[in-house]
């Protein structure tokens, strides 16, 4: 007798042979390896291992403050996130997004330390205006030589990275120099360009609205329309794209586009809710390149990266909350803990021998 | 009696996939003897070889060569052991020189270094000794595949093979190019190899061989002498039934008026200073399919990125799709104009091999209206036209959603068929499109293709198989060198002697005669 | 002042600088050179460089012994690159993200293993560590300019400069460098000729790990004489630059390579200076890679346009 449709539906959902829960078993057992490991440094470098994981796991729930860290902390790492998500699923190594960052944080910064308009609303939504045009257009740089002449995007978008810095720095310091501190750092932005928190307590601001927003935008981007399927198309084998027609010279530009205006809204919500003046060497540095490992935790899915961008941020809360009772684990640890719960999920026979022998046992079944 | 040089006892091949790619087979091979084995595609006879060469490994059963059990780790002990193998698709670097391609693997050296003088002084030799004639320095794409092919064969006697295995070595040759062969082939056999020939042409099997081994889906059908079969008996033997050969049965002809769907005047492209496509004329016409016949690389896949909007390189000339100069056309325009391709790439260009079904079997039309709607894509109609196609076209699979790359390769060619078939396409390109696919799915491609010729499709079929050129095509041109060398109004009233004639270059008609292709 | 500046960039000081900034990009680009020439992809030369230049350090100061401190670092480098031969190869993992992967969070890895040993998160300054020497050569260092150029170098620039030439004659002229140059040209070609083509690419890894290794210990234990983070900044990449315009044309890529680092040297010139903006004198020698690479790709698209070469 044929199963119907229905109850082979059924019963894949839960089996681990469909590809969906095999995913996700796969994550949560690369999760417990990358802590595993974690506890054995942890037993290496620190002197109560037990409480320092039981610290690092739960310590951000302490205090509402810490929660509120996280929550505030890690929206500008979820941009980047989405920002490398898009630009991965699309097939593109364009790896801009730290430099943008930086760069749109100029924009940023200018907007926010000028007299534009005394409308508090008006000005917050110019800053963050500033850095998304910033990063829509200096994005598509790379990907435009990509597209057109072949050019190798990693090493031009990371040479990029470097020349948007010093570009950066010199900016800040010939026009929008701080005459109150020593450091390279703009002005003091007016106070009608930060943004405010909604509910103080945990720190929610409309930052944390725009994201939620950009998110879900972006999912039924990918997902549902047109433009997500050619991107999904491309960038999983752009031959093919080419071939099925394509115009994979616009499909490039507007990728980048879209990332870089995320990168450049990224940029502007942490500089306003974060800092109260910016400097290019200090304010942004490293949340473009985090980016792009939050994206590969995603594994590229704009709702995966999000929380993954959560989860990280929470166990570096927790380690900052462990630095206090011990300072023998800085917070760098939870870079292994990404790392290794990278390479596992990324590596596609990782679990594999164990699925096949469960696939070949269901399909003697079948024949029996 | 003979010596038996090499010997399988049940060897069986179950694929990880559960495809049995060959069950119990039994053979015994003798020393000196032209043995060809015959089989449908995808009847097992590569994997088979696979397993004598040691690149795969048999699942059970024991292959024995020169009286002793062997378990080849790779193709490395097989070659030690005596094996060479001549493979289909080349086995060789472009970029390398004859010399470097032959000795590569096995270097004659002197101190640490390879010994160069000693290489080329060896390689001669034996290209001397069989007569090449083969110029050992030159770079290896500089050949042409005849040329090429006979690297592939000197390679395996620079390595002392005894036995020589050659897949579908004719597949690549004119009728002409596959006599010569032959004579060597034979020459072979006199000092003392073993051949082990392997092919789908009938007619070469019964010229070659001495004995014949028949394989049908993955079991052996036994060994026989060549003059204890005749031709029927052997069809029989392969098949399992009459052989379906007639084509024209499935032909309609009605009158379209010779109206033209695609016009190439004077295309003309130009690489490293030499002309690949050298002004070239031809038109297909509604409700016809127009053969291009010619060995590998006189200009045909050229010819093809030229047409479907896919080439780099600057080429000038006019080309005229459905009344519209498509010219400056990207591959968008000229699609949306009508124009639909079957890549001879499948897994490289035809489709996304981590994607469902569904996702490519609308690659090429995913922003039509039912699809695309407003503003979503309707997933439903995506189902629909999926399951339909899949219904229609017979893609054996679980659901829409399985990743097109774990499909056997005949159903992937099946997906991207179906794929440019719903297109309704006014003007169907079609580069080898049953290349190394099994007989059945290349039956209902070239059923398919035959179809939308009598609803009016016009087709230009490119491919290197004569035999389908042959049998599908209503006019063929041949080409060589880049340039129509011939052009056949009827293709019924042409063979394939004739027209290897004009693929090789020993013909070349009049420019009047070839301007038919282009005025017919 | 500007006069002098320029007259600075034709003086022997000059010419001596460019070789000093020119070893680690040299031993970059052949780390790149060697991977790609059998179809591997390495693109975490930067990170090698990183773990080498501090595993180095450490290891120095751990023994009190920079050679043994170098071995150490060799040693790292050639573990980071059997990471990622075991991920891509063995774990099916795409090599292109396990390079992304592990150039992001080096400084962090980094970071952590310094703050482990030396207390800090900055540089190693605290550590007494022994470093490598530089090294006169009797004889040629009485030579007018060649001996000043030739002689007086750091060692690990002479055994670069070893290097350079031992590598040569591996991949031009021995079986092992054309069964190599065979597996990244045709793979399926290599593998039917008997050559075990993942072993070569192994092999290829350990090498560009172990050259990656010693550009980045030559920034610790010999020029800088400390790790301090981010010190690669990029050279890794100009490696990977180099080798990507030299297109398997050795020659080629010692030429870019040595270009990269004159820029670096203008750069450094300049910086001397107060009339140019320190901050975008820094960028010279970034905006030199990226324009010779764009430059490179807009030539190769004009020359597959014009038929000249085939597209790859």
């Amino acid at each position: 007798m044929p199963d119907t449709k229905k109850e082979r539906e059924a019963r894949n959902m839960l089996s681990i042979t469909n590809s969906k829960v095999f995913d996700t078993v796969k994550i949560l057992i690369s999760i417990c390896i990358a802590f595993i490991i974690t506890f054995v440094i942890l037993c290496l470098i620190s002197e109560d291992p037990v409480n320092a994981l039981v610290t690092i796991l739960t310590g951000p729930f302490r205090k509402t403050r810490y929660l509120g860290s996280v929550i505030e902390s890690f929206i500008a790492y979820a941009f980047a996130g989405l920002a490398a998500g898009i630009l991965f699923k699309s097939g593109a190594f364009n790896l801009g997004a730290e430099g943008i960052f930086i760069i749109s944080g100029v924009s940023v910064a200018a907007v926010a330390c000028n007299p534009i308009t005394t409308n508090p609303f008006l000005h917050s939504v110019l800053c963050i205006l500033a850095g998304a045009l910033t990063g829509g257009i200096l994005m598509v740089i790379p990907s435009f030589l990509k597209a057109k002449f072949g050019t190798n995007e990693m090493v031009v978008s990371l040479m990029l990275n470097s020349i948007y810095s010093g570009i950066s720095m010199f900016i800040i310091r010939n026009y929008l120099l701080t005459t109150t501190t020593n450091t390279v750092g703009s002005k003091d932005y007016l106070e009608t360009a930060k943004i405010g928190y909604l509910y103080e307590p945990l720190r929610i601001s409309a930052c944390l609205i725009l994201l939620i927003v950009c998110t879900v935008v972006l999912y039924i981007i990918m997902f549902k329309t047109k433009l997500g399927y050619q991107i999904r198309l491309s960038g999983s084998n752009p031959k093919f794209s080419e071939y099925s027609g394509i115009n994979s010279f616009k499909l490039a530009l507007i990728t980048s586009a879209i990332a870089g205006v995320l990168a450049g809204m990224g940029a502007a919500c942490q500089l306003l809710t974060q800092t109260s003046f910016y400097q290019p060497d200090k304010s942004l540095t490293g949340i473009g390149f985090s980016g792009m490992l939050l994206s590969m935790l995603g594994r590229n899915n704009p709702i995966g990266i999000v929380i993954s961008a959560f989860l990280i941020k929470y166990l570096e809360q927790g380690t900052q909350v462990l630095y206090f009772v011990d300072r023998a684990v800085p917070s760098e640890i939870v870079a292994i803990v990404e790392g290794i719960v990278i390479l596992l999920i990324s590596s596609q026979y990782f679990l594999r021998g164990f699925r096949e022998k469960k696939l070949l046992q269901e399909g003697l079944k079948k024949d029996a | 009696m003979k010596e038996t040089i090499l010997k399988l006892d049940n060897v069986t091949k179950v694929y990880p996939n559960g495809t049995v790619a060959n069950r119990d087979i039994n053979m015994e091979f003798e020393k000196g003897e032209i043995h060809s084995i015959v089989g449908e595609n995808g009847a097992g006879k590569s994997t088979l070889m696979k397993i004598i060469f040691g690149i795969e490994a048999p699942s059970s059963g024991t292959v024995t060569y020169k009286g002793k059990e062997v378990h080849f780790n790779g193709s490395m002990d097989a070659i030690e052991a005596g094996i060479g193998m001549v493979h289909q698709h080349f086995m060789l670097i472009p970029s390398f020189s004859v010399v470097d391609n032959i000795i590569l693997g096995s270097e004659p050296k002197s101190g640490i270094f390879i010994d160069r003088k000693e290489a080329v002084r060896r390689t001669q030799e034996l290209s001397d000794k069989y007569h090449f004639e083969l110029d050992v320095i030159a770079k290896v794409s500089t050949l042409s595949v005849a040329k090429r092919q006979k690297v592939e064969i000197l390679k395996t006697l620079y390595r002392n093979a005894e036995l020589i295995i050659l897949d579908e070595p004719t597949s690549v040759l004119t009728p002409q190019e596959t006599e010569k062969l032959f004579e060597q082939l034979r020459q072979f056999k006199e000092q003392g190899h073993t051949i082990l020939f392997i092919s789908h042409k009938l007619e070469e099997v019964k010229k070659i061989s001495d004995r014949i081994s028949v394989i049908r889906n993955g079991v052996s059908k036994g060994t026989y002498k060549n003059e204890e079969l005749t031709m029927e008996q052997l069809t029989n033997l392969i098949i399992g039934r009459d052989l379906e050969k007639d084509f024209d049965q499935f032909k309609t002809h009605e009158d379209f008026h010779d109206e033209k769907v695609l016009k190439v005047e004077d295309l003309y492209m130009e690489r490293n200073g030499k002309p690949v496509l050298n002004h070239m004329s031809f038109a297909v016409k509604k409700g016809e399919i127009l053969g291009v016949a010619g060995v590998e690389g006189n200009g045909q896949q050229e010819l093809v990125k030229c047409l479907t909007g896919l080439e780099k390189t600057a080429y000038e000339g006019k080309i005229t799709v459905c009344d519209k100069d498509a010219l400056e056309m990207n591959v968008k325009q000229r699609r949306e104009l009508g124009m639909a391709y079957i890549p001879e790439d499948r897994m490289g260009d035809g489709i996304a091999a981590s994607l469902p079904i569904s996702d490519n079997i609308i690659s090429t039309y995913y922003d039509r209206e039912d699809i695309n709607g407003k503003f979503f894509m309707n997933q439903k109609a995506i189902n629909k036209v999926a399951d339909d196609l899949i219904d229609t076209f017979t893609v054996k699979t679980q659901d829409n959603k399985t990743a097109v790359g774990s499909l056997s390769g005949g159903n992937v060619q099946k997906v991207v068929v179906a794929r440019e078939y719903n297109t309704i396409p006014d003007l169907m390109i079609a580069e080898q499109p049953t290349h190394g696919i099994d007989i059945g799915s290349a039956e209902l491609v070239h059923h398919k293709l035959l179809e939308l010729r009598n609803q009016g499709a016009g087709i230009l079929l490119v491919s290197a198989d004569l035999n389908e050129v042959l049998d599908l095509s209503d006019r063929i041109i041949v080409m060589f060198d880049g340039q129509i060398a011939g052009y056949f109004p009827d293709a019924s009233k042409t063979n394939d002697q004739e027209l290897g004639l004009y693929m090789l270059g020993a013909r070349h008609q009049s420019e009047e005669e070839i301007g038919g292709a282009l005025n017919a | 002042m500007l006069k002098t500046i320029f007259e600075s960039l034709f003086t022997m000081k000059f010419l001596l600088s460019i070789v000093r900034l020119s070893t680690p990009i040299l031993l970059a680009s052949i780390a790149a050179f060697i991977s790609s020439s059998t179809g591997i992809v390495n693109i975490a030369i930067e990170s090698i460089m990183t773990f080498s230049a501090l595993a180095g350090i450490l290891g120095s100061y751990i023994t009190q012994n920079a050679y043994l401190g170098c071995l150490i670092g060799l040693l790292i480098g050639i573990l980071t690159a059997l990471l990622i031969a075991f991920f891509s190869m063995k774990m099916g993992a795409d090599a292109i993200f396990v390079g992304i992967a592990l150039n992001t969070f080096a400084d962090s890895l980094a970071i952590f293993f310094l703050y482990q040993i030396a207390g800090e998160k900055g540089t190693s300054a605290s550590l007494m560590t022994p470093i490598l020497p530089a090294v006169d050569i009797p004889g040629i260092s009485s030579i007018p300019i060649l001996g000043e150029i030739i002689s007086g170098q750091y060692l690990l620039t002479y055994l670069c400069w070893i290097i350079l030439i031992v590598l040569y004659i591996l991949v031009y002229k021995t079986p092992l460098g054309m069964r190599m140059r065979a597996c990244g040209l045709n793979a399926d070609a290599a593998k039917t000729a008997g050559i075990n083509v993942q072993v070569l690419q192994v092999l290829s890894l350990i090498l560009s790990g172990f050259f990656a290794a010693l550009g980045g210990m030559y920034l610790s234990l010999n020029y800088l004489k400390i790790f301090s983070k981010g010190m690669v900044a990029g050279q890794g990449w100009m490696g990977i630059a180099a080798n990507g315009i030299a297109n398997g044309n050795y020659g080629a890529l010692l030429i870019s390579s040595l270009i990269f680092a004159a820029f670096r040297a203008v750069s450094i010139v300049f910086n001397t200076s107060t009339i140019f903006p320190t901050d975008l004198v820094g960028t010279i020698p970034y905006f030199a890679v990226f324009v010779f690479v764009t430059a490179a790709s807009i030539i190769n698209y004009y020359r597959i346009k014009h038929g000249k070469v085939e597209e790859q």
